[in-house]
């Protein structure tokens, strides 16, 4: 009686699988019934089989069900989003342009302002004396009223200045159309961001809600 | 269970569908880790890991088997545990008496099926049957649990560890015998039950 070697453990476990082709099969019975060794060792895997069959299952200890987070799920995008992503965008532009026309707007109608407008009056300032000389001095001094009423002292050199106080009625007109457009445009951009952030977090709550209700089912 | 139709839909994204076809395979993922790790908190573990790969890679399942592709990463996760377990070495705590003895894990406790004598019984197989599984090689012990303890076929095993079947079947005899041996030491500790059993199976 030999002891069977590793090619016959292998037909005998394949045979209790039933993993033999008939022919291998027909081969390993009629070798079952004459070498008590490989009847034995056939036992030998038979019960290790058996054993391994009736290894107690265990109830897994909790559930091991998928979260959103766990799974990597994000919230879906709302339809709106891109949009207001260009929006948000848009107001950003228009933020920094509200901000720079702004700020030029300071600087130029700030200091430079009196001077800028005060430009169209020039026919009527080089009457007093800054300009060329004009053809007829006594047609142009007289002055009108308002005029009259605001010319500054003479200096001490003096020499008249050029009229200041006309100017400064002027470029009040002429900045309110830029100030009207600089708080539409900040107004604008302050409505898209709040539109964009309004979209976005009724969008979560929603998601949040959703998820919350099916966990709970 | 429409299985397939759930698979679409988890591969479609759908979370739900997923979560139905964990809730019908947790068992046996997790019996499987159980069996392969030797440990109920990284079997945990790693079934959950398993789900959470599974989940992410369900666009690479191409059709046939799906116990078995969910078992192989599932294997996969354990094969992860143990080289961790190999880097970082941890000393269990076991609970001890009030003796300094180790307490035995009363686990027949919480079991609410069968009677004390047959928890007893199927706590004592269940003790050897770890201890041989883990004095196999981890090739082997995935081998053996995937076929005698979970019940796949040749070509479930050979897909679910990707090696060819001859593989599976050589090492699946292997494993079969150093089982045997390993059990037989076991002797008389065996629940009689189950030796008269074996007896009638003879």
């Amino acid at each position: 009686m030999n002891s069977p070697s590793f090619h016959d453990v292998e037909q005998l476990s394949a045979y209790l699988d039933g993993q033999l082709s008939q022919a291998e099969k027909t081969r390993l019975e009629t070798r079952l019934q004459s070498d008590p060794a490989i009847a034995a060792t056939l036992t030998d895997l038979r019960q290790a089989r058996a054993i391994l069959r009736r290894t107690p299952g265990r109830r897994s200890p909790r559930n091991f069900t998928l979260t959103p987070k766990m799974a990597g799920i994000k919230p879906p995008v709302p339809r709106l989003v891109p949009t207001l992503g260009w929006a948000s965008a848009v107001a950003m532009v228009l933020f920094v342009f509200t901000l720079g026309t702004n700020l030029l707007g300071q600087i130029s109608f700030g200091a430079n302002a009196p001077m800028l407008s005060a430009a169209p009056m020039t026919s009527e300032g080089y009457g007093l004396g800054g300009g060329p000389p004009a053809t007829d001095n006594s047609q142009v001094l007289p002055t009108p009223e308002p005029y009259a009423l605001t010319v500054p002292e003479p200096t001490p050199s003096g020499e008249p200045r050029l009229a200041q106080p006309p100017a400064a009625p002027s470029s009040t007109k002429a900045s309110q159309p830029i100030d009207f457009w600089i708080y539409a445009w900040l107004g604008l951009s302050i409505i898209l961001i709040l539109a964009a952030l309004l979209v976005r977090l009724t969008n979560d709550q929603a998601f949040r809600r959703k998820v919350g209700s099916k966990r709970n089912q | 269970m429409d299985e397939p139709a759930l698979i679409r839909n988890a591969q479609h994204g759908d979370l739900d569908a997923f979560n139905t076809l964990v809730l019908a395979y947790q068992d046996i993922v997790y019996n499987t880790a159980l069996r392969i790790l030797g440990d109920e908190d990284l079997a945990a573990d790693a079934s959950q890991e398993a789900f959470i790969h599974a989940f992410r890679a369900l666009n690479s399942y191409r059709g046939g088997s799906f116990r078995a592709w969910l078992l192989r990463t599932v294997t996969n996760a354990c094969y992860d545990e143990l080289r961790r377990k190999q880097r970082h070495p941890s000393t269990p705590l076991e609970p001890e008496t009030e003796d300094g003895d180790e307490m035995e894990t009363p686990r027949w406790l919480a079991d609410p099926d069968g009677s004390p004598e047959e928890l007893l019984d199927k706590a004592e197989i269940e003790h050897a049957i770890q201890h041989c599984l883990e004095n196999l090689p981890t090739d082997f012990r995935a081998v053996v649990v995937l076929a005698d303890i979970q019940g796949l076929d040749y070509s479930e095993v050979a897909s679910a560890l990707k090696k060819p079947v001859g593989t599976i079947k050589s090492r699946l005899a292997r494993a079969r015998l150093r089982l045997r041996e390993c059990l037989h030491s076991f002797g008389e500790l065996l629940p009689s039950a189950f030796r008269l059993e074996e007896e009638r199976t003879l």
